[in-house]
C-alpha cells in the first residue's frame, strides 16, 4: 500500500508541482522571518538579524530541491519535461520527423496487421465453449499416420459407445453440397454446402441454435431434419421466425427446419449453411459394416484429460475395432488432434512467415531512421556539448535522446495503427478465400498492446544506439568546431554504414523470398494440368427425382434402390447431342463435378490380388470421377494404355475402371495393371477391372505430387453411394469444348430439350483453375508488398548515406578537383564507398537467404528454395537499384566547384 | 556548551516526540528541541525540512496550513496514528540503546 500511496503522491505532484514549490518557499520564508525576529529580540538590529538568519539557514535553494525530490513528482516530472522538450525538437525538424514517422508507421502498421491475424487466428480460442477440450479423431493408415481421413460409421459407433475419456463423441460429414429450394415445390433452388451432424455433435460443440433447437430423439428417424445458418435464414426466409417447422426441398427429399444457428457458427467448413441430422446405429446395436470413410469424429474431452491420454485410449479402441471389423478396419488406427490445431494448421505457417517478414521490414525501417538520427546527431553535437558543459550528466542526455526517439516511435505507432486498420480491412476484403474464421479477424486490446510495445521497443532500440555514440561527445572539440564543418567521425560513419549493410541484407532475403514465390506462381501458371483447360465451358443443371424416377415403392429409407432410372440418362444424352450441334462446339461431356472445380471425392481402395497391404504403400485413396467415355475426348486427357470407358459398359455386368498413370506407377510398379482388379471401400461396389490407363490430371494445381485417380462409368456406380436416403435431385455438370463461349446459344439448346431446365454456375474451366491459385497469389502479393517496401527503404538508406558522404567530403573533393582529378576519378572515389557497402550487404543477404528460404519450401512449386535464377535476378535488380542510389549523390560530387568548396572553410 | 549536530535517525525521533505534544510548525519544532536540550542540540534547517517531508511521505506525520499565534500563515505538522506508533517504538528502542550504551561505558570506566 505504501508503494501505491507513493505512486499516488508522485502522480498528484505532477499536476501540483508549482504549488508544492510555492508552499516550500512560503514555509522557508516564515522560518527565516521567525529566526530573524528571534535574533532581533536578542538585541540585533533588523539588518543584522536578517543577515544572521540567512547565514544560519543556509541554502534555501538546496532545501527546496530536496523538498521537491521528496514531495515532487520525481523522475516522472523529469520525464514529462523531457517529453515536452522532445516535442519541441521534433517540431523544429519537421522533415526529419515526417520521414522518420512515416517510415516507422509503415513498418509498425505492417507488423500490426500481421499480428492482428496471428492474434485472431492463432492465439485466440475457437468460439465454442471450452473449445480447448474439443478434439478431432482422425482415421489414419497405421503406417502413414500423417494421412488423415474421416472414419467409417462402424469406427464411429465403437468410439462413441466405448470411450471413457471423452464426455461425448459426435460425427460429422463435413463437405457435402446440396441444392435447397425454399419450399417443397422446388422453387428458387440454390446450391449450398451442407454438413451432416450426428445427434451427439450438439453435446460436443455445446452451441445452441439462436432460434429453435437441434433435432433430437423425438424426431422421426426416417425423416430429414435440418438446422440452417443465420445467413441462409436471412437470405431465403427473410429472417422470419416462421422458418421453424417449415418444410423445404433438398435433393434428398423434404426436410423440416428445426432451428437457426447464431451468426458465425461453423465447423471446419465456413461455407456450410445447412446442418442435417445424421442417424446412425443407436448404442447397443451391431456395428455398421459399411466401408465408406465419411465420418469425421469430433469429441469433447472430459476435464483434465490430455490429448496423449485420449490418444492411448483411441489406440486401444483401434485394435479392438480391427478385431471386430477386420474387413474394413485392418491396418487403420486413430489420431487425436485438437480442434484448434486443425483450424490453424494450414495457416499457421504462412502467418508465422509473414510475421517474420514484417519483422524484417521493421528492422530495416529502424536502421533507416537510426541512420538519419546519427546524421542528425552530428548537427546536435554542439547543443549536447553545451548541455553537458552546464552540468547534465551522460545518462541524462541519453535519456533525453531516447525519450525523443520513443516519442517518435509512439507517434509512428499511432499512425501505424491507423494504417493497420485500413490494411486489415483491405486484407479481409481481398483476403485468401481459404482463411478460416475471416469474420473473427479484428483488432482488440492485445493488438493495441502489441503495437504499443513494438513502438516503444523500436524507439528504445533505434534510439539508444546512436544516442550512446552522440552523447560520447568530445566537449572541447564539439564546442570549438564551427557548425558548418561538423562531420561524422569515423566511428559514427562506421555505425551508419553497418545500418545500411543490415538493411541491404534483410531486403535481399525478403526479395528472394517473394521472388521465389513469384516464380512458383509463374511456373504454376505455365504448368500442365494434364488436359487442355482453354476453351472449356461448364454449367450445371439439377434433375429432379420426381420427373426422372418412375419405379414403384420408393420408400425413402434404406433398401437397395435405383436412384434414377434410364430416363435421366436419355435426357442428358439428348441435351448433349443437341449441344454438340451448336456451332463452334467441338465436344460435350456430362460429369458430376467440373474439372478443376471443387474437391473430388477421395475413395480408399485395395488391390484385389494382394489383399494384404504392402507396408510401403504411399497413398490410400484415389480421386473418384464418375464419367462417360467422351470425358477424355472433351478434356483431351490422353489415354496411355488400354481402352477408354465405352457406352457398352452400361450394359455389361463387368464393373470397370480407368486408372491414371500415377496410380499405375504406385500400385503396379512391376506388372501390367490392365486386367487386374481393385476393390474400392464403397458399399455395394464390386471389384473393378482396370481396362485403361489415362494421363495424370492435376486436379489440385497446387499439389506437387500427382494424385492417384480413377474414372468409373457413370452407368456403373454403386446403387447408393453412402446415403440411406435416395437423392431427390441430381446435379449434373456439362463440360463443353468450344472455340467461342456462346453461352446464350448453349442455354437455348438446353431449353429446346427441356424448357424447365435451370442452368446455373456457368464458368470456364480456366476460371476454376485461376481460383485454385488464389491463395498463393495473395500470399505472394503480400510478401511482395513487404519486399518492395524494404527495397525502397533500402534505396532511401543508401541514398541518404551517400548524399551525406558527398556533402562531407565536399572539401576533399574540391581539393582533388583543384589538383587536377578528372570527373572519372571523383566518381570512382565516391562510388567505391557506396559499392563496398552494397556488395557486403548483398553478400550477407544472399548467405542469409540460402539459410532461411527453406521455411517457404511448402509454398514453392517446381523450384528449390535456393533457385539460382531467382537469386541471380534479385541480386542483379538490387545491385542496379543500389547503383542508382549511389550514382545520384555521386554525380553531385562532380558538380562541386573547387573554388566554392574551398572557400567554405 | 558546544552545540551538537543531530544524526538523522535521532532527529526523526525527536521531531516525532516533539509533535507528540500537538501540531506545530517547523520553526517551533526546531526551537523547542533546542530549548528543551538547553541549547545543546541544534537542529539544522537543511536537515529539518527534508526530514519533515520524508516523514510526511511515509505517512508518519501530516500537515496543513494554519495560523500562528500572531496570525501568520504557517504549515502545521501533526502526528498520524502510524506516526504515534512509530514514535513509541522508536522511543523504546532509543532508550534501550542509550541505557545499554551507558551501561557499557560505565562498566568500562570502572575498569571491570
Amino acid at each position: 500500500m505504501n508503494v501505491l500511496r507513493l505512486a499516488w503522491l508522485r502522480l498528484k505532484a505532477i499536476f501540483t508541482g508549482h504549488r508544492i514549490e510555492r508552499e516550500i518557499d512560503e514555509e522557508m520564508r516564515l522560518h527565516l522571518d521567525l529566526l530573524a525576529e528571534e535574533y532581533e529580540q536578542n538585541g540585533m538590529t533588523r539588518k543584522e538579524a536578517d543577515f544572521a538568519a540567512r547565514r544560519r539557514f543556509g541554502s534555501a535553494l538546496l532545501i527546496r530541491e530536496r523538498g521537491r525530490e521528496v514531495r515532487g513528482g520525481g523522475i516522472l516530472v523529469d520525464l514529462i519535461r523531457d517529453v515536452g522538450y522532445g516535442f519541441r525538437i521534433l517540431r523544429r525538424n519537421p522533415w526529419f520527423t515526417a520521414v522518420a514517422v512515416l517510415t516507422l508507421a509503415i513498418a509498425i502498421g505492417a507488423n500490426t496487421v500481421i499480428f492482428s491475424l496471428v492474434n485472431s487466428l492463432l492465439l485466440r480460442a475457437l468460439s465454442y465453449p471450452d473449445s480447448d477440450r474439443l478434439a478431432v479423431i482422425w482415421s489414419v493408415p497405421a503406417n502413414h499416420p500423417e494421412q488423415k481421413f474421416p472414419g467409417t460409421s462402424g469406427a464411429y459407433v465403437l468410439l462413441r459407445d466405448n470411450t471413457r475419456l471423452f464426455e461425448a463423441i459426435g460425427a460429422a460429414r463435413l463437405y457435402e453440397a446440396f441444392t435447397v429450394a425454399e419450399n417443397t415445390d422446388g422453387a428458387n433452388w440454390e446450391r449450398v454446402q451442407a454438413q451432416w451432424f450426428t445427434q451427439e455433435m450438439t453435446a460436443v460443440l455445446a452451441v445452441q441454435p439462436m432460434l429453435g433447437r437441434w433435432p433430437n430423439d423425438g424426431d422421426d428417424t426416417n425423416s430429414l431434419f435440418i438446422v440452417v445458418s443465420h445467413g441462409l435464414w436471412q437470405r431465403k426466409f427473410a429472417g422470419s421466425p416462421d422458418v421453424l417447422g417449415k418444410k423445404v426441398l433438398l435433393d434428398l427429399g423434404v426436410a423440416t427446419v428445426t432451428g437457426v444457428m447464431p451468426p458465425g457458427f461453423e465447423l471446419m467448413n465456413p461455407d456450410a449453411e445447412i446442418w442435417i441430422r445424421q442417424v446412425v446405429t443407436a448404442p447397443g446395436g451391431p456395428l455398421p459394416r459399411s466401408p465408406n470413410r465419411i465420418f469425421t469424429a469430433i469429441g469433447r474431452l472430459k476435464r483434465g484429460v490430455t490429448l496423449e491420454q485420449a490418444q492411448s485410449e483411441m489406440n486401444a479402441l483401434a485394435s479392438q475395432l480391427s478385431q471386430q471389423l477386420p474387413e474394413v478396419q485392418r491396418g487403420w488406427g486413430f489420431k487425436v488432434e485438437s480442434l484448434q490445431s486443425v483450424y490453424v494448421g494450414r495457416i499457421r505457417k504462412p502467418l508465422l512467415i509473414f510475421q517474420g517478414a514484417v519483422f524484417f521490414v521493421l528492422v530495416i525501417a529502424c536502421a533507416n531512421v537510426a541512420g538519419l538520427l546519427v546524421a542528425q546527431g552530428v548537427g546536435r553535437r554542439r547543443e549536447l556539448a553545451i548541455r553537458s558543459a552546464i552540468g547534465s550528466n551522460r545518462w541524462r542526455i541519453i535519456r533525453q535522446l531516447v525519450v525523443e526517439t520513443v516519442l517518435l516511435a509512439l507517434i509512428a505507432g499511432l499512425l501505424g495503427l491507423m494504417f493497420a486498420s485500413a490494411g486489415l480491412g483491405a486484407f479481409i476484403w481481398f483476403g485468401p478465400a481459404d482463411f478460416p474464421r475471416l469474420n473473427e479477424i479484428g483488432m482488440d486490446l492485445h493488438v493495441f498492446i502489441f503495437t504499443l510495445l513494438i513502438s516503444v521497443v523500436t524507439g528504445l532500440v533505434f534510439g539508444a544506439l546512436p544516442s550512446m555514440q552522440v552523447s560520447r561527445a568530445d566537449l572541447t572539440g564539439a564546442l570549438r568546431e564551427t557548425s558548418r564543418s561538423s562531420t561524422l567521425g569515423p566511428q559514427r560513419q562506421r555505425l551508419r554504414s553497418s545500418f545500411v549493410v543490415l538493411q541491404i541484407s534483410l531486403a535481399v532475403v525478403l526479395l528472394i523470398g517473394s521472388g521465389l514465390m513469384l516464380r512458383s506462381l509463374l511456373l504454376l501458371n505455365m504448368a500442365q494440368v494434364g488436359f487442355m483447360p482453354h476453351g472449356l465451358v461448364t454449367f450445371q443443371i439439377p434433375f429432379s427425382r420426381s420427373v426422372y424416377y418412375q419405379g414403384a415403392g420408393n420408400t425413402p429409407a434404406g433398401g437397395l434402390m435405383v436412384e434414377f432410372d434410364g430416363k435421366l440418362n436419355q435426357m442428358t444424352e439428348r441435351m448433349r447431342d443437341r449441344l454438340k450441334s451448336v456451332p463452334a462446339v467441338a465436344s460435350v461431356t456430362v460429369a458430376i463435378t467440373p474439372p478443376l472445380g471443387g474437391m473430388p471425392r477421395r475413395v480408399t481402395f485395395t488391390r484385389e490380388d494382394t489383399p494384404t497391404e504392402p507396408a510401403e504403400r504411399e497413398a490410400w485413396a484415389a480421386e473418384w470421377y464418375p464419367v462417360t467415355g467422351d470425358y477424355f475426348e472433351t478434356l483431351r486427357i490422353p489415354l496411355m494404355r488400354g481402352r477408354s470407358i465405352s457406352p457398352d459398359d452400361a450394359f455389361s455386368r463387368r464393373p470397370v475402371v480407368v486408372i491414371n498413370s500415377a496410380l499405375a506407377r504406385q500400385f503396379f510398379p512391376n506388372d501390367d495393371p490392365i486386367g487386374r482388379r481393385i476393390r474400392f471401400d464403397l458399399l455395394d461396389d464390386q471389384p473393378r477391372e482396370i481396362v485403361g490407363v489415362a494421363g495424370d490430371v492435376r486436379q489440385n494445381r497446387y499439389e506437387l505430387s500427382l494424385q492417384p485417380q480413377v474414372y468409373v462409368p457413370q452407368d456403373q456406380l454403386p446403387r447408393r453411394m453412402d446415403l440411406n436416403i435416395a437423392r431427390q435431385v441430381l446435379v449434373k455438370t456439362f463440360v463443353v469444348r468450344t472455340s467461342a463461349p456462346p453461352i446464350d446459344a448453349l442455354r437455348a439448346a438446353v431449353r429446346e430439350i427441356d424448357p424447365t431446365a435451370a442452368i446455373s454456375t456457368v464458368r470456364t474451366v480456366e476460371e476454376y483453375a485461376g481460383a485454385q491459385l488464389q491463395d498463393l497469389r495473395q500470399y505472394t502479393a503480400l510478401l511482395s508488398i513487404f519486399a518492395t517496401i524494404s527495397a525502397l527503404l533500402c534505396v532511401i538508406g543508401i541514398f541518404g548515406i551517400m548524399a551525406h558522404a558527398v556533402m562531407q567530403r565536399g572539401n576533399e573533393i574540391g581539393i582533388r578537383v583543384a589538383l587536377g582529378a578528372s570527373p572519372g576519378n571523383v566518381l570512382r572515389l565516391v562510388l567505391r564507398q557506396g559499392l563496398l557497402l552494397v556488395s557486403v550487404g548483398l553478400g550477407l543477404g544472399l548467405a542469409g537467404a540460402v539459410a532461411i528460404t527453406r521455411v517457404i519450401r511448402t509454398f514453392l512449386w517446381g523450384i528449390t528454395p535456393t533457385d539460382p535464377v531467382t537469386f541471380m535476378i534479385v541480386t542483379a535488380a538490387l545491385a542496379v537499384l543500389a547503383l542508382v542510389a549511389c550514382y545520384l549523390p555521386a554525380r553531385r560530387a562532380l558538380r562541386i566547384d573547387p573554388i566554392i568548396a574551398l572557400r567554405i572553410d | 556548551m558546544k552545540e551538537i549536530d543531530l544524526l538523522q535517525g535521532t532527529l526523526d525521533l525527536l521531531v516525532l516526540k516533539t509533535l507528540g505534544g500537538g501540531p506545530m510548525h517547523g520553526y517551533r519544532i526546531a526551537s523547542k528541541i533546542q530549548r528543551l536540550s538547553a541549547d545543546v542540540l541544534r537542529v539544522e534547517e537543511g536537515s529539518l525540512y527534508p526530514a519533515l517531508y520524508r516523514m510526511e511521505q511515509k505517512g508518519l506525520i501530516e500537515s496543513e496550513w494554519g495560523l500562528t499565534d500572531n496570525a501568520r500563515r504557517a504549515r502545521f505538522y501533526k502526528l498520524t496514528r502510524k506516526g504515534r506508533r512509530e514514535m513509541q517504538k522508536e522511543t523504546e528502542s532509543w532508550l534501550r540503546l542509550s541505557t545499554a550504551v551507558a551501561r557499557v561505558l560505565k562498566a568500562l570506566e570502572q575498569g571491570t
